[in-house]
Order: C-alpha cells, then sequence, then structure tokens
C-alpha cells in the first residue's frame, strides 16, 4: 500500500472522488463520476507526478444496479496498481467518455465492453460487437442475463429465453439479480 | 431454350428432401463469407474502411487461414498486392469464460481458464489463483511459490520455443517447427509428470499447487538441463544465421515506443521496442524478487526484435529454473484453505508476465461461493489489434509473418 499515492490523490482529485481513497494489499481503488472520467484519466496520463502510461487493463462491471468502468493503471511512480472506478452508469443507458485519446489500444477493450454490457463509449470510433455477431441483441455479462442452465436464478417459470433479456426494463420484475456488495 | 444444372432443379411436389440427396446436401454458401457485410456500416471505422478507393479490392484471409494461430477471419483491403489496412473479425472461438466463471465456484475457474492460451496455460491459471488468494488472504507456502515459478519458467520455454517454429513456418520455413517441437515436446512430457496433463495442467491451487515434485519430474528435468542450452542454441541458429530470415524480418512492422504505449502493449512486444517493463520488475509478485536475472531489451521495435527478444528470455527463464532449483526450501506446497471458499466482499487485481505480456485477472467477491465479476485481460487481444496499423504499406505475405511476430493465441484473444 502506497499512502503518499493516496494523499497525492486526495490532493489532486478532491472533489472529483466519489468516496474515500481504499487500499488493500498492493491495489489503490478511486471512484469517480462518468464526466469526470476524461480528466482525471488525462491527468494522471499526463502529470509527471503520475505518469500513469500504461493502461493493465479496462473492464466493464454490472453491479445489479449500476454500471462501473473500471481502469486498472501502471506507473514506475508508485508500486501499487491504481484502480480507478467510473461509477453509477445507469443500467438503462450507460454511457462514458472514450479513453483512447490517450490509449489507442482501448479501443478493442471498450468493444468488449460494449458487446458484453452495452455501455457505450463516446469517442470509440469503431464501437460494434466483436466477440457476439453483428445481429445479437444481448449483453451476455449483465446481471439479467441468465445462462440456460441457471435456473435456479430465474424467476418462477423456469428458463427464460435469452433473447429476451436484452434490454433491463423488459425485465419482470420477479427477476432475482444477483448485487454486488463490493 | 435454358439449361439448368440438376443442382438448380427445384425439388418436386412430394419429394421429401432426404439426406442423402445430393440436391439437399449441397449448400455451396455454407461457410462462405462475405467480405462486405451484408448491413450498412454501423460505426465511422466500419464506413472508412468498407469504402473502396479506385483500384482496391476486399478479400477475407480466414477463418480457416492456417497462418492465423486459430479460427481468425481478416479482411484486407489491398491495392495491387499491398495492403491498405486490414480488419480482424473476432468471435469465431468466443465461449464466454467470463461468464461461465460468474457461474462456477472459486476452485472450478481454474479448469476454466485453462484453454484459453492453450500454448502457456499455467500462467492461465496463476492470475485467477492470484487474485483470488488476496481476496481470501491467503498466504502461500514458500515452497510452492517456487514450484510456481519454476513450473512456470518451463512453460514460457516451452510457449517460445513454438513461436520460434510458427514463426518460421509463417515465413515458408517448414524445418525449424519440426526442431522446436523437439524441444517443446520434452517440456510438455516434464510438466506431464509434474502435473498429470500435457497442456491444460489445472495444476494451480488457490492457496498453493496440486502436487509436489516428484522423482520422475526431477530426473527428467535434470536431463533436460545438461543439454537445454545447447539444443535451443541449434534451434535458434537455424535461423539467426539465416540470411534469408533476417532480411526478411529486419524493418518490418516496425513500432516505436509511444505507439506500444499507446497501443497498451506488454510483455516482449513493448521490450522489443526498447521499455524494460516486465510485471516481475515491475510490479513484483510470487518469489521473484528473490531471484536474479535480467531483462532483456531491445530498441529496433521491429519484427526480428520481437523474435530475438524471445528467444533472448529463454535464456534467462533457463537462469530462473536454475536458481529455482537450488534455493528450492522445504515445506508443505498448500495452505490451509476450506473446499467451500466464500471471500469476504472485495475486490483484487492480480496479473502475472506471461510470454505473450501482462496476464491478468480483475475478479470481485460479492461474498458468495462464486466471483461476482471475473474480467480476464489477455495480452494476445491487445496486440492483435495493432496488426492493423502495423500492416500499412506491406505485402499480403507479411500480414502473417507481423501476426507470427506478435504471437496472438486466438484461444486468448476470443476467450
Amino acid at each position: 500500500m502506497d499512502r503518499a499515492l493516496k494523499a497525492r490523490l486526495e490532493s489532486r482529485f478532491g472533489d472529483d472522488l466519489r468516496g474515500p481513497v481504499r487500499q488493500r494489499h498492493d491495489q489503490t481503488e478511486i471512484r469517480i463520476g462518468p464526466g469526470a472520467v476524461t480528466q482525471v484519466l488525462a491527468s494522471l496520463h499526463d502529470e509527471p507526478s503520475f505518469r500513469f502510461e500504461f493502461l493493465a487493463d479496462l473492464a466493464g462491471v454490472d453491479t445489479g444496479e449500476v454500471m462501473q468502468v473500471v481502469y486498472h493503471l501502471w506507473s514506475d511512480t508508485t508500486p501499487d496498481w491504481l484502480r480507478v472506478i467510473a461509477d453509477g452508469l445507469s443500467r438503462d443507458d450507460p454511457r462514458v467518455p472514450s479513453v483512447t485519446f490517450l490509449w489507442k489500444g482501448a479501443e478493442w477493450m471498450e468493444r468488449e465492453a460494449y458487446d458484453m454490457f452495452g455501455i457505450t463509449f463516446e469517442g470509440n470510433r469503431d464501437l460494434r460487437r466483436i466477440y457476439m455477431p453483428p445481429d445479437y441483441t444481448s449483453f451476455p455479462l449483465r446481471k439479467d442475463f441468465f445462462l440456460p442452465d441457471d435456473a435456479a436464478r430465474s424467476p418462477g417459470a423456469g428458463v427464460r429465453p435469452m433473447e429476451r433479456t436484452h434490454a433491463p426494463r423488459n425485465a419482470p420484475a420477479t427477476a432475482t439479480v444477483r448485487r454486488s456488495g463490493a | 431454350m435454358t439449361t439448368t444444372s440438376h443442382h438448380d432443379a427445384p425439388l418436386g411436389p412430394g419429394v421429401s428432401g432426404s439426406s442423402d440427396d445430393p440436391r439437399v446436401a449441397l449448400d455451396r454458401d455454407l461457410g462462405v463469407f462475405e467480405p462486405v457485410p451484408p448491413y450498412p456500416p454501423r460505426t465511422e471505422r466500419e464506413a472508412e474502411f468498407y469504402t473502396l478507393a479506385d483500384g482496391q479490392l476486399l478479400i477475407n484471409m480466414g477463418p480457416q487461414h492456417p497462418s492465423t494461430h486459430g479460427v481468425l477471419r481478416v479482411v484486407l483491403k489491398l491495392d495491387g498486392e499491398r495492403v491498405v489496412d486490414l480488419d480482424p473479425v473476432l468471435g469465431y472461438l468466443h465461449r464466454g469464460v467470463e461468464k461461465l466463471c460468474e457461474n462456477a465456484d472459486y476452485h472450478h475457474v481454474i479448469s476454466q481458464v485453462d484453454p484459453l492460451e492453450y500454448v502457456s496455460s499455467l500462467f492461465n491459471e496463476w492470475a485467477p489463483v492470484m487474485a483470488f488468494e488476496q481476496l481470501l488472504d491467503v498466504q502461500v507456502p514458500r515452497r510452492a511459490e517456487y514450484i510456481r515459478v519454476l513450473s512456470g519458467e518451463l512453460n514460457r520455454i516451452a510457449s517460445h520455443s513454438l513461436f520460434l517454429g510458427w514463426m518460421a513456418l509463417d515465413l515458408g520455413g517448414l524445418t525449424p517447427i519440426l526442431w522446436s517441437f523437439i524441444e517443446r515436446d520434452e517440456i510438455v512430457e516434464l510438466l506431464a509428470s509434474l502435473t498429470g496433463q500435457r497442456m491444460l495442467f489445472n495444476y494451480f491451487r488457490i492457496g498453493g499447487v496440486n502436487g509436489d515434485l516428484n522423482h520422475d519430474f526431477m530426473s527428467r528435468l535434470g536431463d533436460w538441463m545438461g543439454r537445454a542450452t545447447e539444443q535451443i542454441d541449434a534451434g535458434m541458429s537455424l535461423l539467426n544465421e539465416n540470411e534469408i530470415f533476417v532480411r526478411r524480418m529486419r524493418d518490418l512492422g516496425t513500432i516505436d515506443t509511444a505507439q506500444a504505449l499507446r497501443m497498451c502493449f506488454s510483455g516482449p512486444n513493448l521490450r522489443a521496442t526498447g521499455v524494460p517493463f516486465d510485471v516481475r520488475r515491475a510490479h513484483p509478485y510470487s518469489v521473484y524478487p528473490e531471484l536474479d536475472f535480467d531483462i532483456p531489451t531491445r530498441a529496433e521495435g521491429d519484427s526480428l526484435a520481437r523474435y530475438l527478444l524471445r528467444m533472448d528470455e529463454v535464456r534467462q527463464s533457463l537462469r530462473i529454473i536454475d536458481q529455482c532449483l537450488h534455493q528450492m526450501p522445504d515445506g508443505p506446497i498448500m495452505a490451509k484453505v476450506p473446499r467451500l471458499l466464500r471471500p469476504r466482499p472485495g475486490r483484487a487485481y492480480a496479473a502475472v508476465e506471461a510470454p505473450r505480456g501482462q496476464y491478468a485477472t480483475y475478479a470481485i467477491s460479492d461474498g458468495t461461493h462464486q466471483p461476482f465479476r471475473m474480467r480476464i485481460h489477455d495480452p494476445s487481444f491487445i496486440h492483435l489489434q495493432a496488426v492493423g496499423p502495423l500492416m500499412e504499406g506491406h505485402l499480403i505475405a507479411d500480414t502473417m509473418a507481423i501476426m507470427a511476430s506478435l504471437d496472438p493465441i486466438m484461444g486468448g484473444v476470443d476467450k
């Protein structure tokens, strides 16, 4: 745990942070709103005291209540991984700015997050499905997408047809969506 | 009078189509992929790609092309024999591993992730296992860590020697792959005597490894270590001293440091541009801080540099194996871990230096026996998207050379 990094992040991004800077093992975690993504990541990338030039990972997360986009960054200024969570994207229309202006390599990772969660990355030039066929309508990693053999958590009727789960507003109120406490 | 072939003749009324009727069985469009998709472009980039200038044409390479290292379709936009642009079409091997992991319990995940990068399976297991250990706050015994490093480095050598063969094969040289398979087979048999499997080892466990070093493994390893350096050098001399190979590879698909970082490169492909970024040193894990090894880098950033760098890494791996054997402590190989794991809610990120780059897992626990979210970051996926930018202006035949030098494994790309 890098305490100095925590202090630097708090003093630099104090207003953008949603909640405290968390640290556990070798990871430092900050949460920001989707509106602050462009500015915070550009600062982390460019400013000489941070120099987070290596985007280690970009992941979409569906907590069952909101969508998140999670960035993992590496820099030689700290021994920690920095985890930036863009929190609070609505599940009906999740939108977040693209980071392809900093890392062109994020393009496919954003396409994957779009394909799996339906998150729209504004500014990504090539936001189309990457794994699933182009005429596919669902988003498989969402929490209201059940596997065919996952009848235990499906509503009373048993297995719901996969293709009908694509829009959360269509989901019956009885669906037991798994929610994260994390 | 028009003549119709019997293929086009309609089935008469009342004639049922049986499966051995050639008119029924023959579906000539099956497995044919039109390079131009049958729908209007959905994105700016797609519109740009599928708009042809004068004299340009689109052709498919794949999905069954032998040099795509798996099932990948690449749509090439050609001007004469020069590649103007290309668009990889993925998903032919997609099997939704992340979703399967979310519906498996923590121990089952290990067997789900094994077939991702199937030539370096131990690293596929290593990252999730490390992430789960963080979630559970499990301390892995030192002997287990040494066994992990030992078997992992063996796996790295196997993967790199296979790369050497593939690389040459994609350039049209048949001999190196036969030689490198000798090398790889010995290592694979070694690992089989340790883990019980040749490719999909299923060997690492949350809190340790599945079995201790045994006599069969140790005697084979001692035998192999005695001649490994010599054997690997012999294999490399086939290519390193081959003028055709070297000239072909030099200045092919060059990428500079800034662009490589922008493309999120890692592993040998990034180090070939001069950045000494290796997760084993940049963000140490396991017992790597106790081991003495160098991080080879090269400044050129071309295909030749990427090839030579991997060969340098093999020598470093041999050094690490040697040290592991000398420093291997006694003790248990498993921490005390319950059968049913219910980590407290939390998030963990763990990355390992796989043969292809940073292989990482981001796991979220919600307190149940299944991971709530299991993100797998695969370096092949990242490197494959650079083929387009690297290709511009090169010849069709160089597509395969550049792709091979980036060394993507489609099992990992498609997840």
